[in-house]
């Protein structure tokens, strides 16, 4: 690999992290679309923030900008407010518009700014190691790596401060904003480091891959996770890994960088969509039959156990019987051969003491809804489980 | 006699310039266990919101014991509507519970070993301690009502309020739970509660305010829990039969 190869998957990476980190949290409050918003709304700031400064990589530029996204989350929520329009239209009436301004900007001065509006959406990955931080005449590095690096500092430094408010603020703002901790503040301080890593990272990225960051990888660890410091730490691991490999993607089909991350990414959350253990659509969609087929079990084991005359539990007569549902007769019959329910002796099917004692229990906790007297058979039987 | 624990003063409270909450008066004395009743939308919840300092009210006042919420935060605790929270949300009962004590922490700092110990006793209390460890979305509604509960429990405050704790809770729940307020009470703290199941009132609580946008009448459940009063809140004829 060449330096500038690894200085690209380096600038990628951080992007990747410090995208991850404001991104779960922004998923779990809801609001993916308002990185959308501010991703495009910060372009009239980068403009005013470039005539001033003449320097795309300034901090101040990157300050003004980030400034710019954060009134498109007030004039969205003062909209809002109004109560004419959902947050959805809200954000839709406002971005264009600035975006626009923005256009409009860029092309009233087109002669003299080096800034046009493919770069700032698609942005280039590739040419991010050629623009060095020189300093006193000693090459430190690509000026990206730098910008980036210093906000993903910032932003891991706050949260780790702050994670505990972040958290409950995000699960309960009535009870935040009770206990003392204004949601407002967390709310506008959470919106300012998803716009200031917005403008830290278009330049190299562009726009929209800074969306597909923040969004998708949180998006695929919500599905995989029920614990929130687990849900950021694959965040961040899915990010770096899409960063990577859609940059060997990217090298292999010669094609964008940026488009190869996000495809990257729209491949890992239609994987982990598909096949996740408890919330995958695979998962979903077997434990729904087997719910299906347990049910069928239950209203079996109780027929069995509300009749004692044998002709009621003759197989012929019990295979018309199961067969009002979907569900096979057979599949009902070795489900509870299998766990020792019933037995069969010359074709009449008797329950045992333990397929007796299930029946009781199942049926107590579907009348009581009491828990606790159920929770080993949750391991074995979906039927118990939320 | 006896003290003023929560008092409101010509409370107005609007949403987007509309009020849904007039000029409301109101005190409730130190140690009773008071139910808010209304129909939906009379503004019970926005009312516990205007008092806890969540929502700004156009007017008037609120004091906790003679003085402004944000001075006396820590002598209150909060119960909000269970359906006001996501409960997909990634997480542990523990750790749902652990948030009530964040306000005795503070910014920045974090909990610790006596959090986590307050946080399990509060979990042993209304029985959830085994569920410690369940991810919050794989709990029935009655339990997840008490998960709340035992998040205000662990806030160990003098006034607790709850919006609507008896909400899609089982029998055994609701017994539970209402147990649990009756020792509050007994503890010497103040309980308000948003309820209602109007059948159990006199059974439950021995204060009634009875809200309507307006407050149509507060006081002690024996003297004003009548037809007159349940006809103004509720608009229709009303009739309870109060079984003594
Ligand atoms: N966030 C809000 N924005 C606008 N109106 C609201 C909001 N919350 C509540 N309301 C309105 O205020 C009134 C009182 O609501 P609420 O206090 O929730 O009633 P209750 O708890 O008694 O059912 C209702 O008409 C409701 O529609
Ligand atoms: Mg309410």
């Amino acid at each position: 690999m060449s330096n500038a190869q690894i200085e690209i998957q380096l600038i990628a990476s951080l992007v990747a992290i410090a995208c991850a980190i404001p991104g779960t949290f922004l998923v779990l409050r809801k609001m993916a679309m308002i990185s959308d918003a501010i991703s495009h709304s910060i372009l009239p700031g980068i403009v005013v923030g470039f005539f001033i400064t003449q320097d795309l990589n300034s901090p101040l530029l990157i300050l003004l900008a980030a400034l710019t996204g954060v009134i498109t989350v007030v004039l969205v929520e003062y909209i809002q407010k109004t109560g004419l329009v959902k947050e959805d239209t809200a954000i839709g009436l406002v971005f264009p518009v600035l975006f626009s301004i923005g256009v409009l900007m860029i092309a009233k001065k087109a002669n003299d700014v080096h800034l046009d509006i493919d770069a700032v959406l698609v942005g280039e990955l590739a040419l991010a190691p050629f623009d060095r931080l020189i300093i006193s005449g000693v090459d430190v590095g690509p000026k990206s790596l730098w910008i980036i690096g210093g906000i993903l500092l910032v932003t891991i430094g706050l949260l780790i401060a702050f994670f505990k408010e972040l958290k409950l603020s995000t699960f309960d703002k009535g009870l935040a904003a009770s206990l003392g901790f204004s949601p407002a503040i967390i709310h506008y301080g959470l919106m300012s480091v998803s716009s200031v890593t917005t403008v830290g990272a278009f330049d190299a990225v562009g726009a929209i891959l800074v969306v597909a960051l923040m969004i998708a990888p949180a998006a695929t660890a919500y599905l995989l996770t029920t614990d929130l410091k687990k849900m950021l730490l694959l965040s961040i691991v899915f990010g770096v890994f899409s960063a990577i490999s859609g940059y060997w993607f990217a090298h292999w089909l010669d094609a964008s960088i940026a488009g190869s991350i996000t495809t990257m990414l729209g491949v890992l959350f239609l994987m982990v969509y598909l096949f996740a253990p408890s919330k995958g659509i695979i998962a979903v969609m077997y434990r729904e039959k087997q719910q299906r087929t347990e049910v069928s079990l239950l209203t079996f084991l109780l027929h069995l156990k509300n009749h004692d005359e044998e002709a009621e539990r003759h197989v012929n007569h019990l295979n018309e019987h199961i067969n009002w549902q979907k569900v096979r007769s057979k599949t009902v019959l070795d489900l509870a051969l299998k766990n020792n329910m019933i037995v069969i002796n010359n074709a009449i099917v008797s329950l045992t003491s333990k397929g007796n004692e299930f029946t009781t229990q199942a049926i107590d906790y579907i009348i009581t809804n009491e828990d606790a007297q159920i929770e080993d058979m949750k391991d074995d039987f979906f039927l118990f489980r939320g | 006699m006896t003290k003023i624990a929560v008092q409101v003063d010509d409370l107005t409270v609007a949403y987007n310039y509309k009020p849904v909450l007039w000029d409301i008066d109101l005190e409730i004395p130190e140690g009773v266990l008071m139910a808010i009743v209304g129909p939906n939308g009379a503004g019970k919840s926005t009312l516990i919101k205007s008092i806890l300092g969540i929502l700004k009210p156009i007017a008037g006042s609120v004091t906790i014991y003679g003085k402004s919420y944000e001075k006396q935060r820590s002598l209150v605790a909060y119960v909000p509507q269970k359906g006001s929270v996501d409960w997909d949300f990634p997480t542990t009962a523990l750790d749902v519970v652990m948030m009530g004590t964040y306000g005795s922490l503070g910014w920045i700092k974090r909990p610790r070993q006596k959090e986590k110990k307050a946080a399990l006793e509060a979990l042993e209390k209304v029985g959830m301690l085994p569920f410690k460890n369940r991810q919050i979305s794989q709990l029935s509604g009655g339990q997840q009502q008490r998960i709340f509960l035992a998040r205000a429990l662990v806030q160990d405050a003098s006034i607790y309020f709850m919006d609507e704790p008896f909400q899609g809770v089982d029998a055994t729940t609701e017994i539970a739970i209402i147990n649990i307020l009756k020792e509050l009470r007994k503890a010497g703290k103040t309980v308000i509660v948003v309820h209602h199941d109007l059948q159990t009132v006199p059974e439950y609580f021995d204060w009634v305010t009875f809200l309507n946008v307006k407050k149509i009448a507060t006081g002690p459940v024996k003297d004003i829990f009548n037809d007159d009063n349940l006809t103004k809140t509720y608009g229709i004829n009303y009739k309870v039969s109060i079984q003594e």
